[in-house]
């Protein structure tokens, strides 16, 4: 069977499974009692199972057959969750992550068998077993999942009074009562859809009146490869069979007469005296007690995901509408520009005008939101990865996690992943002391690192803050002497914070051990380059002895942004609203000089002059003795004023790339197109600063 | 460098064996007195010469930007790339837009577009340069074509970016 088009599905899945175990088998070893993290873990352990052997492949298979079954004997109390044993489970689930990106890049699973793992899951098993052999031999017969165990399912269904009721009314009416066992094919990929054709058959030739699990898990494909039925009909159990075996797919259906007294839940209901019409109305309404039945099984267990009505979406049928907005976008300049050289004789245009643009900026608004997922899918991996750590540098400590559900766009998100495990590991390797130093300085054993995302105007903000011992300043200075990037005597004038952004350069690294966790150097530069790839910054405050918190901090969008359009010397020059404080009008006399550089004495502050004429190398068209206009911008809480000829006013723009071609320009982060169709660079205020 | 006369060679190889007799078109093009010829397979597109907004710290011979249906453009002058004189502008003047596959889409700037002609693998004879000298050669072979020379224009160094 040709499965290839069920790939991507499957990768993505798999990728969804593997997390899910990550997170669950986390909350296991937290909490080794709960049944509830137990029973998820085993079905997305059989889910996965499952899916790699429809798609055949037979290694990831066999691994993940050999953990379901550690988990099913957890499940069924035979095995004890101990620590090692989730040491093996996490490395299971690296393997799977392996084979799954094997599969990702060559669509193969790689030849790697994994046999070490497999060896201690088993002996997991078997460690169990030995223990178990001294026990009742009672339990290994319902491990070992026969056939004969599947065969009288039927009488493990739980029936709730109503349903009894209305079995021992259909047998005082003479009809025939069969409990059923549908078996789906193991290759099947729609069990549901089969199921539903089963449901369907049966219905033909009498009524189902229980089903298990109920009729709406088995439409949500909550089942594993066999369904239990209890059927009314005037028919034979061979016409029913039949009806159901002639459904392609299905493996085997069995049944038999139902004898109520067998059924594990039976209990004697009082025959109450009905008239013959209730009776049927309880027939009737058969079908809406499973639904109840359904409904109450779910609350038994409240594990269980509410399924959410989406719909999966290629991103770049995403970036596609992106692109449109974009246009859409320009379009509605053009028009705006054209009306205004028209001179706004007609005002009816002018409203129409508005409305156009309050539409496409709802458009694009809703468009980006489509775009935006959490970082949720990001920040889950990090426990697991703090938790490894904790182990391989034998430093206790413990990640918590805030703001999981901010959203940012989706290509921000998958970038976002580096630079923030980068963060993690320097608070985790750099950041926290020893055991013995945290006594000394009588901070608690375990140390903290925290993650924290939160939306900030136009910008999402991620933290990472650890209770470490902060950057030493002087070992950084020391450092960076030794290495030749200052000198001693630059060293002495250094603000600290100058210090720390040292630590930002290529190929610096503090520690005095180079380990695999951090420290070879290359971790700092590229974080920070990376975030300032997706116009983002970074940012640490620091205290000896107290920790470090490194902020990032993000563009909401990356695409169309709200821009101040500006002219010097003649051209037009966009500034991003989101780094502009104020506007002032300047009178030249307030410009003083500290150090040979301009600046200016605003509200109490010592703002530095950035002359933009200067610096895209045009003339100014305005006279020396004319008021200046200048743009305060911010980054961090570092300022600046940018001084400017003209203002246009504010604008919604569509950042264009410049290509590949251009590039040695830094402060300029890309191009967008005017409403009169001129091209406007886009200048990058951070970069100025 | 290197890489880039490996691929130089290779196409010119390319040339001589395989397509021998087969035709290529080109566009011919004019620079001050000089014709050169231009692989019509790498040309995406002729706009006329049009408002076009400068990039602030790049090369010289880089002229700025321009919007072509949206796409935001960089445009060479490929007089001053080559160290001719500057471009003067006159109605003939066009933009060759070049669609390359590592630089994406990228407008040259010609004093003239004059016509198209085929070319068979005979007519094209492809030149050696020993790179000695060091110079940035632009042509990598001459075109034979109703007694006219035509130098074919080598758009890998067209395009190379000075390391500045």
């Amino acid at each position: 069977m040709d499965v290839s088009q069920y790939l991507e599905i499957f990768l993505d899945e798999t990728k969804e499974h593997l997390q899910n175990l990550n997170t669950q088998i986390l909350d296991l070893e937290a909490d080794p009692e709960n049944m509830d993290t137990v029973n998820e873990i085993f079905r997305a352990a059989h889910s996965l199972k499952g899916m790699a052997g429809t798609m055949g492949y037979k290694r990831m298979q066999a691994l993940t057959h050999d953990m379901e079954n550690v988990f099913s004997e957890v499940r069924n109390g035979n095995i004890k969750v101990h620590p090692e044993m989730i040491d093996v489970l996490f490395r299971c689930l690296d393997a799977l992550e392996e084979y799954n990106n094997n599969i990702q890049s060559t669509a193969d699973e790689g030849t790697n068998d994994n046999e070490p793992l497999i060896k201690q899951l088993n002996e997991i098993l078997d460690g169990k077993a030995a223990e178990e052999k001294k026990e009742a031999p009672k339990k290994a017969k319902k491990t070992a999942k026969t056939e004969e165990a599947v065969e009288e399912k039927w009488n493990d269904i739980n029936l709730d009074d109503s349903q009894i009721r209305v079995i021992q009314a259909a047998k005082k009416q003479g009809k025939n009562v069969f409990g059923l066992n549908v078996v789906v094919q193991e290759s099947c990929i729609l069990k549901a859809a089969r199921a539903f054709l089963v449901f369907k058959a049966i219905e033909e030739k009498g009524e189902i009146i229980v089903s298990w699990p109920s009729a709406q898990d088995i439409e949500d494909e909550r089942f594993e490869r066999d369904f239990t039925l209890i059927v009314v009909s005037e028919n034979s159990l061979d016409v029913i069979i039949k009806a159901a075996e002639y459904v392609s797919e299905i493996a085997q259906v069995t049944g038999a007469e139902l004898e109520l007294e067998k059924v594990k839940s039976y209990r004697p209901v009082e025959d109450i005296e009905e008239t013959d019409k209730a009776k049927t109305n309880a027939l009737a309404k058969a079908e809406d007690k499973s639904k109840a039945a359904a409904k109450t099984e779910k609350k038994q267990a409240p594990g269980k995901p509410v399924v959410n009505r989406t719909v999966r979406v290629d991103i770049e049928k995403l970036d596609v509408l992106m692109n449109l907005v974009s246009e859409l976008i320009i379009a509605k300049n053009s028009l705006v520009s054209a009306t205004d050289q028209e001179g706004s004789a007609n005002g009816a245009i002018d409203e129409h005008i508005e409305y156009l643009e309050s539409v496409t900026t709802s458009l694009h608004e809703s468009v980006m939101k489509v775009r935006m997922v959490p970082i949720e899918s990001v920040v889950n991996k990090f426990p697991r990865m703090i938790r490894d750590l904790s182990k391989n540098l034998g430093k206790k400590m413990e990640l918590y996690m805030s703001g999981e559900e901010t959203e940012l766009d989706r290509t921000v998100v998958d970038e976002i992943g580096d630079p923030l495990m980068h963060l993690l590991r320097n608070s985790a390797d750099h950041g926290l002391e020893s055991a013995e130093v945290r006594a000394q300085r009588g901070k608690p054993a375990v140390g903290s690192i925290f993650l924290d995302a939160y939306q900030d105007g136009n910008n999402v903000v991620i933290e990472v803050r650890d209770d470490g011992n902060g950057i030493d300043t002087e070992a950084v200075k020391e450092k960076a002497i030794e290495r030749g990037v200052i000198t001693p005597e630059q060293a002495a004038t250094m603000a600290e914070k100058d210090i720390i952004n040292l630590l930002f350069l290529p190929s610096f690294s503090t520690a005095k051990k180079v380990s695999d966790v951090s420290g070879r150097g290359v971790g700092l530069d590229v974080v920070r380059s990376k975030i300032e790839s997706l116009s983002g910054e970074v940012e640490v405050k620091t205290k000896l002895g107290e920790g470090s918190t490194w902020t990032i901090r993000l563009p909401l969008t990356l695409a169309i942004i709200q821009a101040l359009m500006v002219v010097v010397g003649g051209e037009k020059y966009a500034i991003s609203l989101g780094s502009i404080q104020t506007i002032e009008d300047i009178e030249p006399g307030e410009i003083k000089l500290v150090q040979g550089k301009e600046v200016i004495h605003l509200r109490g502050t010592v703002i530095p002059l950035i002359r933009l004429n200067e610096i895209v190398d045009v003339e100014s068209t305005k006279s020396p003795d004319a008021n200046l206009v200048v743009v305060i911008v911010k980054k961090g809480d570092r300022m600046a004023g940018l001084v400017i000829d003209e203002l246009i006013g504010q604008q919604e723009i569509v950042i264009k790339s410049l290509g590949k071609y251009i590039k040695q320009c830094k402060f300029i982060s890309g191009a967008t197109i005017l409403g009169d169709g001129e091209v406007a660079l886009i200048l990058d205020a951070n970069a100025l600063l | 460098m290197e890489q880039l006369t490996t691929t130089n060679n290779l196409s010119v190889a390319d040339i001589n064996s395989k397509e021998a007799m087969e035709t290529i078109q080109f566009i011919v093009i004019r620079l001050g007195d000089e014709q050169f010829g231009i692989d019509i397979r790498y040309i995406d597109n002729i706009v006329r010469m049009q408002r076009m907004t400068r990039v602030p710290k790049v090369p010289e011979y880089l002229k700025g930007v321009i919007n072509l249906r949206g796409e935001v453009l960089p445009v060479i002058s490929i007089r001053l790339k080559m160290g001719y004189e500057p471009d003067e502008l006159t109605k003939a003047t066009r933009i060759i837009i070049l669609k390359l596959e590592q630089e994406g889409n990228v407008g040259i700037i010609v004093d003239e577009v004059k016509e198209v002609v085929t070319l068979t693998g005979n007519e094209i004879e492809k030149l050696n340069y020993d790179n000695k000298d060091g110079k940035v050669r632009f042509t990598n072979a001459v075109g034979k074509h109703n007694g006219e020379l035509i130098s074919l224009l080598d758009l890998n160094m067209i395009t190379l970016e000075e390391n500045a």
